[in-house]
């Protein structure tokens, strides 16, 4: 199974959009540049991982890249907004777990 | 026995290990069994502050916790929201734990305080308990002392007197 914290640690094929921000700038960033928004609720587990912030938490995806974007945050580092890329089935369970 | 968890975000405010332990001994006065969930740092200095253990007896790191938390898995929730990230922490558990809850919201700066109660309040229908403190615990103290008490009922008499109840920056 993808695992995002696992991901983060062992590869570099990711791209860092925000970092150190607040968690509605995230977000803000996210409903503007993703070509496809999932919202979800807090806590819902996105590609192996809880997803931390304000519902409804907003979740990029680009078929054509075959990527997601989605904020990352940690306690003492605020929200950062990363994209990378996920296998198809993944993306599925996310728009599974939509609650648009 | 009821079940509470505090949750403690970065421990950049001097307030907050003070508050934890006085919030834990306060807690556990009540009837409930206290977890701490926290960062790696905040747990130091809480093992620094209570070496043998006398006011907080459980202690776990806040991102396990969160990642195998489950609703019904404590009865209380009391989050210490000093920052943004702390905002998202304890809206999230707020969410999984679907239970009676506290946000303990405190800041140095009058707009950030604001804004995270703002925040809290427009996502949860969590109690808040907020006051600007920075070094001096005592604001946030009397306000948890208050709250509490409305919350789940008198514990056993553990109030001082409201000195110095000023905010500090």
């Amino acid at each position: 199974m993808f695992c995002l914290d696992t991901y983060l640690r062992e590869s570099e094929d990711y791209e860092i959009h925000m970092t150190r921000s607040g968690f509605k700038d995230c977000a803000r960033f996210i409903e503007k540049n993703a070509p496809e928004v999932v919202h979800v609720k807090p806590g819902e587990k996105i590609v192996g991982a809880r997803i931390i912030g304000i519902p409804p938490v907003p979740i990029g995806i680009n078929e054509e890249k075959g990527t997601i974007i989605l904020p990352y945050t940690k306690p003492c580092y605020g929200t950062a907004t990363v994209e990378i890329p996920v296998p198809v089935e993944e993306r599925e369970k996310i728009r599974a777990v939509g609650i648009d | 026995m009821k079940k509470a968890i505090i949750l403690l975000g970065c421990p950049e405010s001097p307030s907050q290990t003070p508050l934890a332990l006085y919030a834990s001994n306060k807690l556990t006065g009540m009837g409930y069994q206290v977890t701490v969930a926290s960062t790696p740092s905040a747990k130091k200095l809480l093992d620094v502050s209570d070496p043998e253990e006398h006011y907080v007896k459980n202690k776990t790191d806040i991102e396990s916790c969160l990642d195998g938390l489950e609703e019904g898995d404590y009865d209380l929730l009391i989050g210490f929201v000093a920052k943004d990230a702390a905002v998202s922490y304890f809206v999230t558990f707020y969410h999984i734990l679907n239970t009676k809850s506290l946000a303990l919201v405190f800041h140095r700066d009058q707009e950030k305080l604001d804004d995270f109660e703002n925040s809290v309040r427009e996502s949860t229908q969590a109690t808040i308990a907020s006051a600007r403190a920075y070094h001096n615990p005592t604001p946030l103290r009397v306000r948890l002392d208050r709250t509490l008490d409305k919350l789940i009922g008198s514990g056993p008499k553990q109030d001082k007197p409201d000195m110095d109840e000023q905010g500090d920056s």
